[in-house]
């Protein structure tokens, strides 16, 4: 590790200043627990080292018309919101299987989704929440729908002199279900071989699906929407038939690869089983919702 | 049962463990020297190749290297931690076999400096041809990896007891199978460190080692330095795992000793995870065919093996390896005929060493299956047979082992009634079941003379008790049971104890933590020992008492008559007698132990009797199976264990339950994937073991056995516990969904495929 000198600004202005004057010498760090990684093994060498940890502008939630959580916001305090853990199972599911309590009090969701990495445990359940990156930057404010920030394995759409400073996710409506599913060897510390995430709402039959979201990790070179077997899903009546049928069309959609953690074919049939799966437990959580 | 110790036999919290839970406790890593340098090895990017030239110059310009060295410079002498098997160099001479041989090493001021210093270090290399699998390596024409080692095979054993011909044509059922055990890393937390110093006044170089063999590290260090062994000084700081991985000589320890002895200041060198992982060692990768004869209510009649070890770049502990997993096919089931073939093969690859239970392992794996394939075509319980197999205590043993005591057939039964054998086996929804395994292991090795413990009691004025082990406690607790025998001996509470350890220049000798010895052979010390500490504080109190020293007692702080416990005198006013009497202090009791045997042997070429005892085990395992994703949970898992009598139960309960995670881990989970000789999942993230959220409820069943031999009647209790989890949740997995797994590890991806290509 060269020198470098470790930046730290106290406000989102100060932090693109700085951001800004530094441009392709300065890394963003916020928990750090996939800088310190990509540091080491000097895949990057940053000469300067921006912190956004003593931000107060990044690290929020709030649930009113919508839910809003800043880019800094740790998964740990994300598994604790009485807000996440109440209105958004699909985020518990994601935030509290990250790691251990240990990383979790350090990696943030920002960090997580800039990141990029195919396997970001927070990027399906934001992809299934129609979720919406508020971005700022030398040009000022702008969003964009999370499903369009992914371009590549570590590569997003934020320009040159970019943060994310929030998430922002519209109300789900009632009579919702929505789940994540990581798919591991080990149950933590690990990375997904597949991550699963599905959301369905339900018309006021209860029966009669008005909106499907199915989001996978791992299973293309970006956190992808399986948008076929979501426009299967809408206007169905969702039973296991119809999530099997999904979760085939899904698998047809994805083009996962071969790594260490898992094969092609297993990461396909995996899409299959998993769909199916977090589907069901969807149709028991709008229940327990409608219920509840 | 009347309460016959007070200190042994009670499941007292380990000596260090305070200092460990609060982070205390020093390792090697911690320490920190005024002046110390920081080292870095640069390793081999290819799998085989010849070194024409290592360029170091752009290294030892950089501002801060204060050394560099290269296996050109090193004393042309090899080490091995088996002296027949001599093949390595602490940095490579003129040949690299592996991705991540060592080539040179630098030390700087900072860890940072020295790492971009090996990067400045230009190798040229000639690349040769390279060979990956121990069945091509073995074949005419392959790369030869090591000259003048034919076939890379460096240690070959054919042994032959009895007439297994014979066997087979009087066998009802004859199945011959094969199998295969993966390449295990033993990722002990503590990743492998060396600091050194050397003392200008006492004219040694100091090391600090995580090592599990201090005094047989300073003989390997003193030879490759080629110093006197009165030169280096070894000492053990606490140790954070073994497991078998650090009974060798590494890189890091030459390397340590020869800056500090160059420069003068003291040098540090840490291998960083990815090094543990590619270039220390690993459990063997291993082909085995068994053929197996039995009659027809299921009775072993012979059996042959043949076995190809992958050896990877070097032997470390190959022909040991060999020989263990050979002799202990005959233990526990008696096997009255047996041919065993075995080849230890050069591969470019991670070098195999001695791992927890150290080749049997793997041979357990293919027995323990056989016998459950053999029980369902026969139609007999597998539980059944294997009591109906067990070797028994005094029954001759065909490779000459001497069996005095064995609790193996009880430990079936208990370990079955454990698991619900008889409810469950067979009877379970589809995708659960239950399996069995059974094993044996050696406390400790009889052969050889520099294989002895010693052992030094001391008690002062203050009536405290000093205790001087080599043993080296790596977590296991050896200190803590060896503190318990001497508290026991001289009837005091385990606090008035203190040990110090594993430091070749202030303990006596001792081999080291292997072969699953320490509490028979460094216990046995430390027991005698402080027997004759008691026997003199017995011949001077005995007037007092007005009775003979044969006839006093030690226990809970008192010396008594026996029978008449009213008779008494504290220990510490026995100590002051001792004192008033004007009798030299302080008072001291040595020892040195080796375990006794008419016929010593190290299985090499002839057979004997290996070991003083031999603990047995059966372990039974309850799974779930989730047949959609391939996913198995271990649900439960029994053992029932014969370690003698147990020093603490807790420790033994330890053991027992690092060993259901060790197994599973064996069983499920681990697997060192290389690709044309490059690890490709170096890291703990991506080597994936099992954590404490994966491991079942465990159950520990003690059968307790006396041993004449070790101390308090123990036997070992820390390899053999790691024999048979592996098999036995195989086992249960066939149970489960009926597949036979041969290969391990069995993961997700092949339980799905296996049940797929069933439909």
């Amino acid at each position: 590790m060269r020198s470098y000198e470790y930046l730290k600004p106290t406000s989102l202005k100060e932090a693109l200043e700085l951001l800004g004057r530094y441009g392709e010498k300065a890394k963003l760090v916020a928990g750090g627990t996939d800088l310190m990684v990509q540091w080491k093994k000097k895949i990057i060498s940053p000469e300067y080292v921006i912190s956004l940890r003593n931000v107060p502008e990044l690290s929020f939630v709030t649930y009113e018309s919508d839910l809003k959580i800043g880019s800094a916001t740790t998964h740990r305090t994300l598994e604790l919101s009485p807000i996440i853990r109440e209105h958004f199972p699909i985020l518990l599911d994601a935030v509290s299987n990250l790691g251990s309590v240990q990383v979790r009090n350090s990696a943030t969701i920002g960090g997580n989704i800039c990141n990029a990495a195919p396997s970001a445990d927070t990027a399906p359940p934001l992809l299934a929440l129609d979720a919406v990156a508020h971005i700022a930057g030398p040009q000022g404010e702008r969003t964009m729908p999370i499903a369009e920030f992914f371009k590549g394995p570590s590569r997003t759409a934020l320009a040159s002199g970019e943060i994310v400073t929030h998430f922002s996710i519209p109300r789900p409506s009632p009579n919702t279900g929505m789940a994540y599913w990581k798919h591991t060897r080990r149950k933590a510390m690990d990375l997904p071989i597949l991550g699963v995430a599905v959301l369905l709402s339900f018309g006021q039959d209860g029966k009669t699906c008005a909106k499907a979201r199915i989001s996978l990790g791992v299973a293309a070179p970006t956190p992808m929407r399986a948008r076929k077997a979501e426009a299967y899903l809408e206007g169905k009546e969702v039973d296991r038939g119809a999530l099997d049928e999904a979760g085939k069309i899904a698998a047809g959609e994805a083009s996962p690869r071969t790594t260490i953690r898992g094969s092609q074919w297993y990461r396909e049939e995996m899409i299959r089983v998993l769909v199916r799966r977090t589907g069901l437990m969807c149709i028991e959580r709008a229940k327990g919702a409608a219920h509840g | 049962m009347e309460k016959q110790f007070s200190v042994v036999g009670r499941r007292l919290p380990m000596l260090d463990a305070a200092a460990k839970v609060n982070g205390s406790a020093q390792f090697t890593d911690d320490l920190m020297l005024p002046g110390m340098l920081h080292g870095k090895i640069l390793r081999s990017r290819l799998p085989h190749a010849k070194i024409l030239n290592v360029d170091v110059s752009k290294a030892a310009r950089l501002r801060g290297v204060k050394g560099v060295v290269t296996g050109a410079e090193i004393p042309d002498r090899q080490y091995g931690i088996v002296p027949k098997a001599r093949d390595e160099y602490a940095l490579a001479k003129g040949k690299v076999r592996y991705i991540g041989d060592e080539i040179a090493a630098v030390c700087a001021i900072d860890q940072e400096i020295a790492e971009e210093a090996v990067e400045l270090i230009e190798v040229d290399y000639e690349e040769l041809p390279s060979v990956f699998d121990p069945l091509d390596a073995i074949k005419e024409g392959a790369p030869i990896i090591h000259e003048g080692v034919a076939n890379n095979t460096s240690f070959a054993i054919r042994k032959e007891f009895g007439d297994v011909e014979g066997a087979f044509a009087a066998s009802h059922l004859v199945s011959e199978d094969s199998f295969y055990s993966q390449p295990v890393n033993h990722a002990p937390l503590e990743p492998h460190s060396a600091v050194a110093q050397h003392d200008p006044i006492r004219g040694q170089v100091v090391l600090w080692s995580s090592t599990q063999i201090p005094f047989f590290l300073r003989r390997n260090l003193a030879a490759t330095l080629q110093i006197p062994e009165s030169r280096v000084r070894v000492i053990k700081p606490k140790v954070g795992g073994g497991f078998g991985q650090k009974i060798d000589m590494f890189a890091k320890d030459f390397c340590a000793a020869w800056f500090a002895m160059k420069l003068g200041k003291p040098v540090k060198f840490t291998y960083e995870r990815d090094e543990v992982f590619i270039g220390t060692r690993q459990r063997h990768p291993m082909y085995l065919k068994v053929k197996t004869g039995m009659t027809k209510d299921g009775k072993i009649l012979g059996q042959q093996f043949l076995a190809y070890a992958d050896g990877g770049a070097y032997n470390s502990t190959a022909p040991t390896m060999m020989a263990l997993s050979c002799f202990f096919l005959m233990v526990p089931y008696h096997v009255p005929n047996l041919l065993y073939e075995g080849y230890h093969v050069y591969t470019n690859k991670p070098v195999g060493g001695a791992m927890r239970g150290h080749g049997i392992p793997q041979a357990r794996f293919a027995v323990e299956r056989q016998l459950d394939m053999m029980a369902e075509r026969l139609n007999l319980d597998p539980a059944e047979i294997r009591w109906k197999n067990s070797i028994k205590a005094g029954e001759p043993h065909p490779g000459g082992f001497v069996i005095n005591t064995c609790g193996f057939a009880e430990s079936v039964r208990a370990a079955a009634k454990a698991i619900g054998w008889k409810e469950k086996r067979g009877k379970l929804p589809f995708g659960r079941g239950v399996g069995l395994g059974g094993a044996s292991f050696p406390s400790g090795v009889t052969n050889m003379s520099h294989i002895s413990s010693g052992a030094v009691v001391q008690v002062g004025q203050d009536a405290s008790v000093n205790v001087l082990t080599g043993a080296a406690d790596i977590g296991q607790g050896a200190e803590t049971v060896i503190a318990q025998i001497v508290a026991e001996v001289l009837g005091v509470s385990l606090d008035d104890v203190r040990v110090t350890a594993a430091d070749t220049g202030a303990t006596p000798l001792d081999p080291g933590t292997f072969g699953s010895g320490v509490t028979v052979r460094a216990g046995n010390a430390a027991r005698i020992a402080a027997e004759s500490v008691k026997k003199r504080l017995f011949e001077c109190v005995a007037d007092e008492l007005e009775a003979n020293p044969e006839d006093l007692v030690a226990k809970d702080g008192v010396i008594f008559v026996t029978g008449s416990p009213e008779i008494n005198i504290p220990f510490a006013k026995a100590l002051k007698a001792y004192q008033y009497k004007d009798l030299p202090m302080p008072l001291v009791g040595r020892a040195s132990w080796m375990a006794d045997t008419s016929e010593p042997t190290t299985l090499f070429n002839q057979p004997g009797n290996f070991s003083p005892s031999y603990s047995f085990m059966t372990q039974a395992a309850e799974v779930e199976v989730d047949t959609k994703t391939g996913k198995v949970k271990v649900i439960k898992m029994a053992t029932a264990h014969d370690c003698g009598r147990p020093i603490n139960p807790m420790l033994v309960e330890g053991q027992l339950e690092g060993s259901i995670a060790g197994g599973m881990g064996q069983a499920l989970y681990e697997n060192v994937i290389t690709e044309k000789g490059q690890v490709m999942n170096p890291s703990f993230l991506d080597y994936g073991f099992p954590t404490t959220l994966e491991v079942p409820e465990m159950e520990s069943i003690d059968i307790e056995t006396d041993d004449p031999v070790g101390p308090f009647g123990a036997k070992e209790a820390g390899e053999g516990t790691q024999l048979s989890p592996a098999p036995a949740i195989v086992n249960a997995i066939y149970d489960a969904i009926g597949v036979h797994f041969n290969e391990l590890p069995v993961t997700p991806e092949r339980i799905l495929k296996a049940l797929e290509e069933r439909k």
